[in-house]
């Protein structure tokens, strides 16, 4: 049984795929949908902020990829989505096009940009309970629960810079703090809940045609709560080892990551190592 | 340092990272290991410390030390020369 996994949103921009004409046709639909060409990634679209458009840059990658996969005659039996992966992997399901997957991710990008100046913190190298310290400590989040020692921490800049610190002193194996327009994956999105649920009623959901398993509780999505699961998704942290197992215990034997980078194949690497 | 250990080396990065369809030979053994030559990160940097941990009983204690010891596939083996028991 196969299951492709879409990453979320990558720390940097690529132009490995530039050249390819079925990229340059993702590249135009992003473009018509978003304003953003994710063939100028520097300079297009300067009114949004950086954080969306690499969101709108790994989306484009991963759709770019889903359909050179399909093109070759391979589809899987189960999707999962990491993070802002949800958006190609809805697409991949069969359940939005194209298109809509790289516009709700400019609309819910745009709406959680305003929110101020924000930080996400990688830790490598320690297990969840200091860090659940460290993070209570500091003001911040653990966002993303992705194997027994990788975590993302998010939060305020200043607060993040902080945990960060500790980790280090904690005996973290390695810290990178990324700067990011909204805190991701925290309960400080509920602040404005609200505006995400309005632009996400805005979208028509089909039923997905290949089951699609999400990272919070694990459930298969279906048409009715995929809307609920865009926004609480953002309220609420990402456990990936989780979802891996799970996948695993549903008879998963093969997994294809459809995206820029292969972060998601490593953690299940460790994953099984750690087994 | 011997050839040996240099080649134990490179398969246990082989095996411990499951780079598939690389032989020992296609590592160059001066070559870096992070960003450019074999393009690794932090991730698979605490999976060789786990590797080396194990099957070496060589223990690279942070990031700072694993920077020196993983720039390459020689500096990985010197220091497990230098390290094990």
């Amino acid at each position: 049984m196969i299951c492709w996994m879409y990453p979320g949103q990558p720390v940097a921009f690529t132009d490995t795929y530039n050249n390819d004409p079925e990229f340059q046709k993702i590249a135009l639909l992003c473009q018509g949908a978003t304003g953003f060409n994710p063939l100028e990634s520097d300079t297009s679209a300067p009114s949004l902020t950086r954080s969306v458009r690499l969101q709108l840059h790994g989306v484009s990658v991963s759709l770019y990829r889903s359909g050179l996969l399909m093109s070759q005659g391979a589809g899987p039996d189960l999707i999962a989505g990491h993070s802002m992966g949800i958006y190609a992997a809805l697409a991949a399901s069969g359940s939005i096009d194209s298109g809509t997957a790289l516009a709700l991710t400019c609309r819910l990008g745009v709406a959680m940009a305003g929110m101020g100046e924000y930080a996400l913190g990688c830790v490598i190298g320690l297990t969840s309970g200091p860090l659940v310290a460290i993070a209570a400590n500091n003001g911040v989040y653990i966002a993303n629960h992705n194997t027994s020692r990788h975590f993302l921490l998010a939060g305020g800049r200043k607060e993040v810079a902080a945990a960060l610190a500790e980790a280090t002193v904690s005996g973290a194996f390695s810290v990178n703090l990324f700067p990011c327009d909204a805190p991701l994956h925290t309960p400080l999105i509920e602040a404005i809940a609200g505006d995400l649920r309005r632009i996400v009623a805005e979208y028509r959901f089909s039923e997905p045609r290949i089951p699609l398993v999400e990272h919070i509780g694990q459930t298969t999505l279906a048409a009715a709560t995929i809307p609920a699961f865009l926004v609480d998704e953002l309220c609420r942290p990402v456990y990936w080892e989780t979802t891996y197992r799970t996948l695993r215990s549903r008879g998963v034997t093969r997994f294809q990551e459809v995206g820029a980078g292969s972060v998601l194949t490593k953690f299940n690497r460790w994953i099984d190592s750690d087994t | 340092m011997s050839d040996e250990l240099i080649e134990k080396v490179k398969q246990m990065i082989i095996d411990s990272l499951r780079i598939e369809g690389m032989a020992t030979d296609e590592i160059d053994a001066d070559a870096p290991l992070f960003g450019e030559g074999l393009g690794l990160d932090s991730i698979d940097a605490l999976q060789l410390v786990v590797a080396m941990e194990k099957e070496f009983g060589v223990v690279v204690p942070d990031a700072a030390t694993g920077s020196t010891v993983f720039a390459s596939v020689r500096s990985m083996a010197g220091y497990i020369g230098e390290h094990r028991k």
